[in-house]
């Protein structure tokens, strides 16, 4: 089977400082890789170098067999990503409606299902549908954000660290809400919080300093805690 | 009677009270509300760029003032007939059109984090550019002398033209309306609210944003063209930075990104400016309007930083945010 997502060996710089020296992934249809890391390893980076943010100096980033080196971030996304940055990226001064009504790219009769279907997986926001984004919890933005991700027909949804700076009951929702997705969609998860990595995860890649250095399944992650000592710094329980 | 319904009465009544006025005032009077209602459109049109997409355009003045002045040159150069008229209106919205391409390919050209001062300082340099231009070709302009001309019969009559100002105010607020409830106009508070989110999502930045600058525009041109039929004066002022300046000021008194705002600002300024002037007769130091003016706006970006419209809108949202929230404010799910 050929990878849906393959980056290969990429640099990327952001000003003068070298953050990916050589970060190595292949993702599959129709499962969810984790990039797990300590802080500043460069995970967020990867993210947005397959996004174009911050375009690769060096290496490949192909979707589906389609190159996406140089190109700007609007059109990359628009080959099949649904990103969803560390600060939810939503838009404060609109409201719910309105965040929503901007992410479907395609006004047409299919993308109006789905946009019920998330409302169904978000109850949240249609009792918030008409209120600024500003006034939602940082959960709800989190909700809001997924969301948006959610309702075109994406090929593949990079999601960063979806708990961040959320309370555990809000995680334990977010947990759910990656487990209804894990199914029928392709993810690639930025996450620290370990529990809720192996909770969702398939397989793993650990980056440390821009680097891919390990990669395997989760169940065998979850298994050696030598390893997670070593790369990712946990104690052993 | 519903909120909703109180509202359309209340426009109803404006609307009866601004046609009946320019019969029960004064030539000057009547000729400062027609100019209200032409800087409005110019401050609206500000507001586009301002406070619906983010954009500092030091630049604009070149979009009114070469409405105006495109204005003049025909009906000197071709006479007021109605198809020298109708060559002048597309004549100006042509010249806005392709300034306002040429602007924003060099303006929205840099997307980092200097992108704003960028911005203001290109559009700031065409500007200038266009003043200069009109200063250089004297025997078409007449430079700071200003150029004076006839306008077509039919604008002629002065109390004619304050219903045409009228007009021009109300078409051109519900068209601006209609363009930033469109989605289109949706992508543009997006962008204000953070360019990078939008390209998230997929929207090509720098296109939508020259959408908002080719709309304002056309909206900045078609005031200037009305602001000549009025005053039948251009000169190379109209051109200037201070006249950008004096559509910001007409937006941030009034509340960036609520249209309206623009309204209630160039209304306020207007008559702040020619209520000061006026009492130059009791003590000479009110022929330094500006002093006073000054003082005024300090006041107002100290005390209300969301403009008139603004800090009114917010006032209304707390209230409506406390009653469905039963004064509870607790949000859950942190």
């Amino acid at each position: 089977m050929k990878p849906l997502l393959k980056v290969d060996d990429i640099s990327s710089f952001i000003g003068p400082f070298h953050i990916l020296q050589g970060v190595s992934l292949e993702v599959y249809p129709g499962e969810v890789v984790v990039i797990l890391g300590r802080n500043g390893a460069g995970k967020t980076t990867t993210l947005r170098s397959i996004v174009g943010q911050v375009p690769p100096s060096k290496g490949a980033i192909t979707l589906d067999g389609v190159s996406l080196v140089n190109m700007p971030t609007h059109i990359a996304v628009r080959q099949g990503i649904g990103y969803v940055p560390e600060d939810y990226g939503v838009f404060d001064l609109l409201t719910v409606e309105e965040n929503l009504a901007l992410a479907m790219r395609q006004r047409d009769k299919p993308t109006h299902n789905r946009h019920d279907e998330v409302l169904e997986i978000f109850p949240d926001l249609r009792i918030a549908f008409r209120r600024l984004a500003m006034t939602l919890s940082g959960g709800q933005r989190q909700m809001l954000s997924i969301a948006r991700a959610l309702l075109n027909e994406n090929k593949i949804i990079l999601i960063d660290e979806p708990s961040k700076g959320l309370a555990p009951i809000v995680i334990e929702r977010i947990q759910k809400v990656l487990l209804s997705l894990k199914k029928k969609s392709t993810i690639v998860l930025v996450e620290q919080n370990f529990a809720l990595a192996c909770a969702v995860g398939d397989r793993y890649y650990i980056i440390n300093d821009g680097r891919t250095v390990l990669n395997g399944s989760i169940d065998d992650l979850i298994d050696d805690t030598a390893l997670q000592q070593t790369h990712l710094g946990l104690m052993p329980a | 009677m519903t909120a909703k319904r109180w509202l359309w009465a209340s426009y109803a009544v404006a609307l009866i009270l601004l046609l009946v006025l320019p019969h029960a005032i004064g030539v000057m009077t009547r000729e400062l509300i027609g100019r209200i209602f032409i800087l409005a459109v110019f401050g609206m049109s500000y507001d586009i760029l301002r406070g619906y997409t983010g954009i500092i355009n030091l630049g604009h003045a070149a979009f009114f003032g070469g409405g105006t002045y495109i204005a003049g040159i025909m009906f000197t150069r071709l006479g007021t007939s109605a198809s020298a008229s109708l060559l002048a209106v597309a004549l100006a919205w042509a010249f806005a059109v392709i300034l306002a391409l040429v602007m924003g390919q060099f303006a929205f050209r840099n997307t980092g984090a200097g992108g704003v001062l960028a911005c203001a300082m290109i559009t700031l340099a065409f500007g200038e550019i266009v003043r200069h231009t009109a200063e250089t070709f004297r025997q078409f302009t007449q430079g700071a002398d200003g150029l004076t001309f006839a306008v077509p019969v039919i604008f002629r009559d002065r109390i004619g033209m304050y219903y045409y100002a009228l007009l021009f105010l109300v078409v051109m607020t519900l068209l601006l309306r209609q363009f930033i409830n469109s989605p289109a106009g949706r992508v543009l508070q997006a962008i204000r609210d953070n360019e990078q989110r939008a390209r998230f999502l997929g929207y090509d930045v720098r296109k939508y944003k020259l959408l908002a600058l080719v709309t304002a525009a056309l909206a900045a041109s078609s005031a200037g063209f009305m602001f000549a039929l009025l005053t039948r004066f251009a000169n190379t002022d109209l051109l200037s930075v201070q006249n950008t300046l004096n559509a910001l000021l007409f937006t941030i008194v009034g509340g960036t990104g609520t249209l309206y705002g623009a309204i209630v600002g160039t209304a306020f300024v207007q008559l702040v400016q020619s209520y000061l002037l006026e009492l130059r007769g009791i003590h000479e130091i009110f022929a330094r309007w500006q002093i006073f003016f000054g003082a005024i706006y300090v006041l107002v970006v100290l005390y209300m930083p969301l403009g008139m419209v603004g800090a009114f809108l917010r006032i209304k949202g707390s209230l409506a945010y406390w009653r469905t929230s039963g004064g509870n404010h607790t949000r859950a799910g942190d």
